[in-house]
């Protein structure tokens, strides 16, 4: 996928930790599979265990890996997440655009999201399975971030917004979260905002381009987590944090490679 | 995955501490039906890592819940934050305190664990620099006094008499031919031991290399003894100096032991609970094992069973039942021989950048120092046990920049030994902070853990008997136990049977999709 397949250029690499959260059957391993192998299995069968997934991400300055864990089928005990979101940079919290409890769920993980991550956590919300709303084509471009800027949640979706006040019912539109109340929420929190297709690919990649984008470039830089001070003190000799990492990889002679240490 | 009780088990494991968590990765790959319970909401279990608000409600729980824990008498300090100007405590979460800052040495078998196992590149780690001895200066008072740890430090000493040099040259060289030796051999049995005898590292140095006194405190810092020299067993000593000597430079200039950022101990228990998660493995916090019962073999030849009730009111069947005596019910457990020591986290207002001088030129920049407080220095006999302070940079992740993370730690448990180390921490500020620097928050407690025996080779192995697992208690050591690892090896093995193939413990190939380049 073009996304993430850029050139191995010197562009300054770092990875992203980001969480995927949701209730089960929302489509999070699918919206994942569809940004890591552009793929989708229809009637996937629910995710036994816990995936974890990695993918590049090619921005203009710098290429963002992203480590995706996923707490596939295991929403029930709620006992992944905690481990999830410790120092995550990012988390993509799902729900199901024709399934109100499901952004009832979602909110109680933005909520546990603000209490317990880090301070700095990138949230992203996201209603999957727009393919199964009259939305499903028009949504494709009016989603779409404006190129180099970082989305507002409300960008764009006021438009779809408009296609949707009057649902075709006949049309088989099994809609039932307004785009609007979604997105006013997501305004609210402070949220990035999409609303995707996994089936159809319609704005998955520009969602995890979108979240890359709002990763603070400081916390890009000592690694995970915003909790923690970024740079170094001045008595430590000025300079930059990433000298305080040690590679496993060093030992012997230097065949270390690039990304050994992340 | 509706209820637990559909599930046959083939392990249950209980607790999320460091054994566990080896063990959960250690199982990652089996394809074995693993449940992965604990009673506490957080992972770690004895190695968690905690924010302020975190690290409060632990104490509550510690202190309620008395004997359920490997914990006692804990408590928290709060300074008022009045005081004008200065550095403040930061919000709860800009902290990650850990329960377990050990040191890991760059020999330490668990790095070779973690990379076979693939999963230390989602582990960070970091240089331990300098080892510091705080004692009275020539005019009386106290100061700290950088341990000469390598060859090339105790060349470029100041301190020393070309005297001194000379005798610590020969003893480190000494223990080097001993280590080669020994390798040479084959086998444990090395002629350090028997070179060495039954003498204390006192009698040691003196009677054999005419060490001056005034290195002995710095020789036995090296070693992290948690007994005074005169109490330290020579053989234990010298087997660990070697060990940081041999350490030194495998990883990177200037330095032999390693931190792991965010949490330590705590970070390295949850890559190995999300690898069983990966590998298919249940995970449910806040859940503990109530009680336990044998079935027989029943009828349709299915074997024997433990059928355990949860504190989540399920009832499920397992073939094994893994835990430490904390994560095991109560008549489950087997009697604790437990040593206890006094331990206190502090966050100081300063970043103490005195002590993590970049030891190497084009080495890391260190995040964490050794401060050694001899017996004496705290106006003790010369023969009571040193106060540790393991001391971590902000660089560490586990607090906010311009302060520090004083990990205190005394083999004397209770009030006497919190007093020691609250002195020790305020000698510390005094000469290596400025005149404002203060302790704006400190946690208190008793840790109970495996006897910090001066001897050594007393590899505590798993308790087995109608497969439940009993894990030994944590080590109290300061820097990681590797007989951690043959623990988690003998568990593996006991789960494993006859599919326990000794070369496959921990070795896995990386997962599709992770980390493709």
């Amino acid at each position: 996928m073009s996304e993430s397949t850029g050139a191995n250029t010197a562009k300054p690499s770092s990875s992203v930790k980001l969480v995927l959260l949701g209730e089960a059957a929302v489509g999070k391993s699918s919206l994942v599979l569809r940004f890591v192998n552009n793929d989708f299995q229809e009637n996937k069968e629910p995710t036994i265990g816990a995936a974890f997934l990695t993918q590049k991400c090619s921005l203009p300055t710098r290429t963002i890996k992203f480590e995706i864990w996923d707490t596939a089928g295991q929403e029930r005990f709620a006992s992944l997440a905690p481990m999830y979101y410790r120092n995550a940079q990012a988390a993509l919290v799902v729900y199901d655009v024709t399934k109100p409890s499901s952004l009832t769920k979602a909110k109680h993980w933005v909520a546990e999201l603000q209490r317990q991550a880090s301070p700095g956590i990138v949230i992203a919300l996201v209603g999957n399975k727009l393919d199964l709303t009259n939305d499903a084509n028009e949504a494709a471009g009016e989603a779409q971030p404006e190129e180099g800027h970082e989305p507002s949640p409300a960008d764009g979706d006021e438009a779809t917004e408009e296609t949707q006040e009057e649902p075709d019912a006949s049309n088989g539109d099994a809609r039932k979260v307004p785009t609007r109340e979604a997105s006013a929420y997501a305004e609210e929190e402070g949220l990035l905002f999409f609303e995707t297709s996994a089936k159809t690919g319609v704005n998955v990649v520009d969602v995890f381009t979108a979240i890359a984008n709002a990763i603070p470039e400081s916390s890009l830089k000592s690694g995970r987590g915003a909790g923690a001070g970024t740079g170094q003190t001045s008595l430590s000799g000025g300079r930059p944090a990433e000298d305080s990492r040690v590679n496993l990889g060093e030992r012997g002679p230097a065949t270390a490679k690039e990304g050994c240490a992340c | 995955m509706e209820s637990l009780a559909d599930t046959p088990w083939d392990v249950t494991i209980s607790g999320t501490g460091l054994a566990q968590s080896l063990l959960a990765l250690a199982l990652s790959r089996s394809g074995k039906n693993v449940l992965h319970v604990d009673k506490n909401p957080y992972y770690g279990g004895p190695e968690a890592a905690f924010s302020l608000q975190e690290a409060e409600e632990w104490v509550n729980r510690v202190n309620n819940e008395t004997g359920d824990h490997s914990f006692e008498d804990a408590s928290v300090w709060r300074g008022d934050g009045s005081s004008e100007g200065g550095t403040q405590l930061s919000a709860s979460r800009a902290y990650t305190l850990s329960l377990s800052p050990q040191l890991i040495y760059a020999r330490s078998q668990l790095i070779p664990t973690l990379v076979s196992s693939k999963v230390h590149r989602q582990l960070e780690f970091q240089a331990v620099g300098s080892w510091w001895i705080h004692r009275p200066g020539d005019s009386g008072d106290k100061r700290l006094y950088r341990v000469p740890g390598s060859r090339e430090d105790i060349f470029a000493d100041d301190m020393l008499s070309v005297k001194s040099k000379r005798t610590l040259m020969r003893f480190i060289r000494h223990i080097g031919q001993t280590q080669q030796s020994s390798d040479e051999a084959e086998g444990e049995g090395s002629s350090l031991e028997e070179e060495v005898g039954d003498v204390s590292l006192t009698e040691y140095l003196t009677s054999k290399f005419k060490v001056p006194d005034e290195l002995h405190t710095p020789l036995l810092s090296l070693c992290l003894s948690q007994a005074s020299p005169q109490q330290t067993s020579a053989q234990y000593a010298v087997s660990r100096i070697k060990r940081h000597l041999t350490s030194l430079g495998v990883y990177g200039s200037g330095f032999g032991s390693l931190t792991v950022k965010w949490g330590g101990g705590s970070e390295i228990s949850q890559v190995g609970c999300r690898a069983l998660a990966v590998g298919g493995g249940v995970y449910v916090l806040n859940t503990g094992i109530k009680s336990l019962s044998h079935l027989a073999e029943d009828s349709n030849g299915e074997g024997a069973r433990i059928q355990l009730s949860l504190s989540n009111e399920e009832v499920i069947k397992t073939k094994f039942v893994v835990g430490s005596n904390w994560d095991l019910p109560t008549s489950a457990r087997s009697s604790c021989d437990c040593d206890r020591v006094a331990r206190s986290i502090s966050v100081v207002s300063s970043s103490l950048g005195s002590l993590f001088p970049t030891t190497a030129e084009g080495g890391p920049v260190p995040v964490g120092a050794v401060v050694a407080f001899p017996g004496a220095a705290l106006g003790q006999a010369d023969d009571s046990p040193p106060v540790y302070i393991l001391v971590h940079s902000s660089e560490t992740g586990e607090c906010p920049t311009g302060q520090c993370v004083l990990y205190g730690s005394v083999s004397i448990s209770g009030s006497d030994g919190q007093a020691l180390i609250e002195s020790a921490v305020q000698q510390l500020l005094e000469s290596a902070a400025g005149p404002d620097a203060k302790v704006l928050w400190s946690l208190r407690y008793t840790q109970l853990g495996r006897a910090i025996g001066s001897e050594t080779g007393s590899v505590q192995s798993v308790n087995l008997a109608d497969r439940i697992v009993r894990l030994p208690p944590s080590s109290l050591d300061l820097a990681f136990d590797d007989s951690l690892i043959d623990t988690v090896k003998d568990a593996w093995q006991a789960i494993m049977g006859d599919d326990a193939i000794d070369h496959e413990f921990m070795t896995f190939e990386d997962r599709e999709g992770a980390y493709e380049e």
